[in-house]
């Protein structure tokens, strides 16, 4: 089954609660009623701190809630917004016993997870309260098996109890832990087989990176993040059987490499590599490797490339790709920002795309990040609804990890981080967009073709492709040039 | 749903459709109506066109837009500017554009009135049948480039999916080797004696994609060494040729359809060339869709008696729990989800 996000909830009559409308604001302590979405606290229990019987009816099946969604902000501003559904396929679903099981269990889990988000956007006292939710709400589900709002419950019940336990202090949330090489590696392979944002990022910078170096003699491309250096084994190829231009370009590689474990450690790097080293020998392509390293800041400084007179330099920023773990704004900034003081020729930029930030606070940007990775989730159940477990593994190793980084980044709540995304960013420092052509266009349209009906690509702007699925955008590749260079 | 914004891609073209009276636009009295290009629209036209650049910097697109006008449409603009192009450089060889007689002789025209005002470019442009047929010429032109574009697109697809998959082949070979080395020391595993039996099952056949547009046999021996918990049969290229009507040209030697399987089953340890595995020869089969490869068949490999679980299981818990589990406190009886 897979569940599908709208925010849209049928409206449902409460059996045995009210509903609480009061906007009633107290600031002393967190007022029950304030935040709840489901019942009128005061009139249920006069012991605020015993919650069981409560939580177990919010569990128990026969009772419906009523949808009102209503998100706190500090100054005790209480807005309530409804989301009405007039979808009657779901107003079907609640009435038909059978089906609707799942449905119900699946909405349930989203009101727990949106109680539990509001009590930990509240007050301190309301903690206690998102501590419970999230004991009831680990209860119901695991992380390997069930449906999959079952398992997405799974990693944001434990996002938000890591934040929760880290603390609003600022101390960051532990990261997850390392996997094993071997899952990685297996969790990668699936990930690829099962879903095109890999590839979608990697050969729509590559098309653009050909199509911009198609006279050059020498390409130097400095990539941010290369992990395993997949990304350039196409670009070698497509670069070794071009027809026009000079044949075979030179190509040069830095890789950005920082101090770190595992996948991203020195090591890694280093092995990367000799790995495209003897990649490019293979084919026939003439290549250089080299490393940049950061430093503890991980604040990248132009002067320490080595740069050659007369090749075409491109920057490659590829973020948040499934398999990749979230970089420090900062780093990525300087990275960015050093690119433009050297005048690239190309910048290409591949970066989750998220719907602007709702005024909904941590609660709605919660909800907006749930939305995203059940619509991640569905993708790759629809296209292989019966490799449960290959799916969990790579829910497992980048899935939720990277959810519990995403949770905990919202969490702490840095409004600048949330503010726009770095293709604005680039546009507004002064790069200028590059038009993607038909052929990369094209290209997209038949990758998506090869995996599931439900992927689309829409050109948002004239230098952007966004791959989404269904009716909601995840992934976009833009490209940019400085602005004095000429295309 | 998406709707790819390409008005001037591969669908097919119109013919110079009827246009909405209240646009402003004027329209031609034939039978079949056509935009007339008066000299207001002209000017308004040229003024775009200077604004993005010239004519060689404007897209059809982009002055519609700056244009502004309603019920203009692309191919409209296409034309017309293809047209001013011509006029602007009389020097161009007509012959790259495989023009016929009536294109060329309009375009002369057009060069011949390009000192004097845009209007008389404007009437010229509507002279005559000549601009039906050129018309007509041009739009099948356009389509024969963008069919040929789009072929060589796929090509290219296909050989940089292949590279793709080969390089991420060679990944799993590394890691493949270095953990049944033993050390361990030159990565950042933890070899368990369960481990490698892992690591083995992960170098399986490769990407369905890679399979898709045919693999080479040394590649399908590598598939054929270790069946993954859940393993890939490659499709055969009938698959794609019936779903998208595009013929491979691939050398197909013996491609068995690798299916993607959902019970969890080991081999042994130790790569073996003529094991083959749960291979059923599927080649013909009119398959759908792409999911459709992954069904789940019955393996037909036997003597696997360990299930994935259990190796899983097998494997010492690791010591990476994320501290947020650890912390949180509140996992005790639960099963871990990092298994």
């Amino acid at each position: 089954m897979a569940m599908v996000m709208d925010l849209c909830f049928p409206s449902f009559e409460s059996f045995d609660y009210t509903t609480t409308t009061t906007t009633s604001s107290t600031d002393e302590g967190c007022n029950w009623s304030d935040w709840s979405p489901v019942v009128d606290w005061n009139e249920i229990s006069d012991d605020q701190e015993d919650f069981q019987d409560l939580i177990d009816s919010m569990i128990d099946e026969n009772v419906v809630f009523h949808q009102s969604i209503r998100t706190i902000n500090d100054d005790d501003q209480v807005n309530e917004e409804e989301y009405n559904n007039s979808s009657p396929e779901y107003n079907m679903a609640m009435h038909d016993e059978a089906g609707s099981a799942e449905d119900s269990k699946g909405l349930r889990l989203i009101h727990l997870l949106m109680a539990a988000a509001e009590a930990m956007a509240g007050r301190d006292e309301c903690r206690g309260l998102a501590r419970v939710i999230l004991v009831r709400l680990k209860e119901l589900v695991s992380p390997t098996d069930g449906t999959n709002m079952e398992r997405l419950a799974t990693y944001f019940g434990d996002a938000l109890q890591a934040s929760l336990d880290a603390g609003a202090k600022g101390r960051p949330a532990p990261g997850a832990a390392e996997h094993q090489r071997a899952d990685v590696l297996a969790a990668f392979q699936l990930l690829q087989d099962m879903s095109p944002y890999v590839k979608f990022g990697h050969f729509t910078a590559n098309q653009a990176i050909l199509e911009a170096v198609a006279n050059d003699r020498r390409v130097h491309i400095v990539d941010y993040d290369i992990m395993e250096g997949i990304q350039w084994a196409s670009l070698m190829q497509a670069l070794v059987s071009r027809k026009d231009g000079p044949p075979a370009p030179h190509l040069r590689i830095t890789a950005i490499s920082r101090s770190g474990t595992g996948r991203r450690s020195f090591g890694t790097v280093q092995e990367t590599g000799r790995r495209l080293t003897a990649f490019a020998a293979s084919i026939g392509q003439p290549f250089s490797f080299h490393q940049c390293r950061l430093d503890a800041d991980e604040t990248f400084r132009p002067a320490s490339l080595k740069l050659v007179r007369g090749e075409a330099l491109v920057f490659n920023c590829m973020l948040h790709l499934p398999h990749f773990s979230h970089r420090a704004p900062d780093s990525i900034t300087s990275f960015l920002s050093g690119a433009g003081t050297l005048n690239p020729r190309l910048i290409t930029l591949v970066e989750e795309e998220m719907a602007p930030p709702s005024e909904g606070g941590f609660v709605g940007r919660f909800m907006d990040l749930l939305h995203h990775f059940s619509t991640v989730y569905d993708s790759l159940e629809v296209g292989f609804p019966m490799q449960s477990r290959a799916r969990a593994l790579v829910e497992r190793v980048f899935l939720g990890p990277r959810i519990m980084e995403s949770v905990a980044r919202i969490y702490r709540g840095r409004e600048a981080e949330e503010g726009c995304s770095w293709g604005k960013w680039l546009g507004a420092v002064g790069f200028r967009p590059v038009s993607i052509s038909f052929a990369n266009h094209c290209q997209a349209k038949l990758l998506l073709g090869l995996y599931n009906d439900g992927y689309g690509v829409e050109e948002l702007t004239t230098n952007k492709l966004v791959l989404g699925w269904k009716s909601r955008r995840l992934l976009s590749a833009s490209i940019w040039t400085s602005q004095d260079c000429d295309l | 749903m998406f709707h790819p914004k390409k008005p001037s891609s591969m669908t097919s073209h119109e013919r110079p459709m009827c246009v909405q009276g209240d646009s402003g636009l004027v329209l031609t009295t034939d039978p079949k109506p056509r935009l007339r290009w008066t000299v207001e629209l002209h000017e308004r036209f040229v003024d775009a066109v200077t604004q993005l650049g010239g004519p060689d910097k404007a897209t059809p697109k982009t002055i519609m837009r700056v244009m502004g006008v309603k019920g203009l449409t692309l191919y409209h603009l296409k034309s017309h500017l293809q047209k001013f192009r011509l006029g602007k450089q009389p020097h161009k060889d007509f012959n790259d554009h495989s023009m016929k007689d009536g294109m060329r002789a309009s375009s002369l025209d057009l060069q011949r009135n390009n000192a004097s005002s845009s209007g008389m470019m404007g009437r010229s442009m509507n002279d005559g049948n000549n601009a039906h047929i050129t018309d007509a010429i041009r739009m099948q032109i356009e389509v024969n480039r963008r069919l040929h574009e789009q072929l060589e697109v796929q090509r290219h697809l296909q050989l940089r999916i292949e590279a793709h998959g080969k390089y991420m082949q060679t990944i799993l070979e590394k890691a493949c080797q270095t953990v049944l080395a033993g050390d361990g020391s030159g990565s950042y595993t933890k070899s368990t004696a369960t481990a490698p039996e892992f690591i083995q099952t992960l170098s399986f056949p490769s990407l369905q994609d890679l399979n898709i547009y045919g693999s080479s046999e040394h590649l399908e021996n590598l598939h054929h060494q270790n069946m993954e918990r859940e393993s890939f049969f490659p499709v055969s290229d009938n698959f794609l040729g019936k779903k998208r009507s595009v013929q491979y040209t691939n050398p197909s030697s013996s491609k068995s359809p690798v299916i993607w399987a959902d019970d969890l089953r080991l081999q042994e340890l130790g790569p073996t060339e003529d094991q083959i595995g749960p291979l059923s020869i599927d080649r013909g089969s009119d398959i759908d869709s792409v999911s459709d490869i992954y069904e789940t068949k019955p393996m037909l490999s036997g003597g696997h008696d360990k299930k994935y679980d259990q190796a899983k299981m097998d494997r010492p818990s690791p010591p990476r729990r994320t501290a947020a589990i650890s912390a949180g406190g509140m996992q005790q009886g639960r099963s871990s989800p990092f298994g």
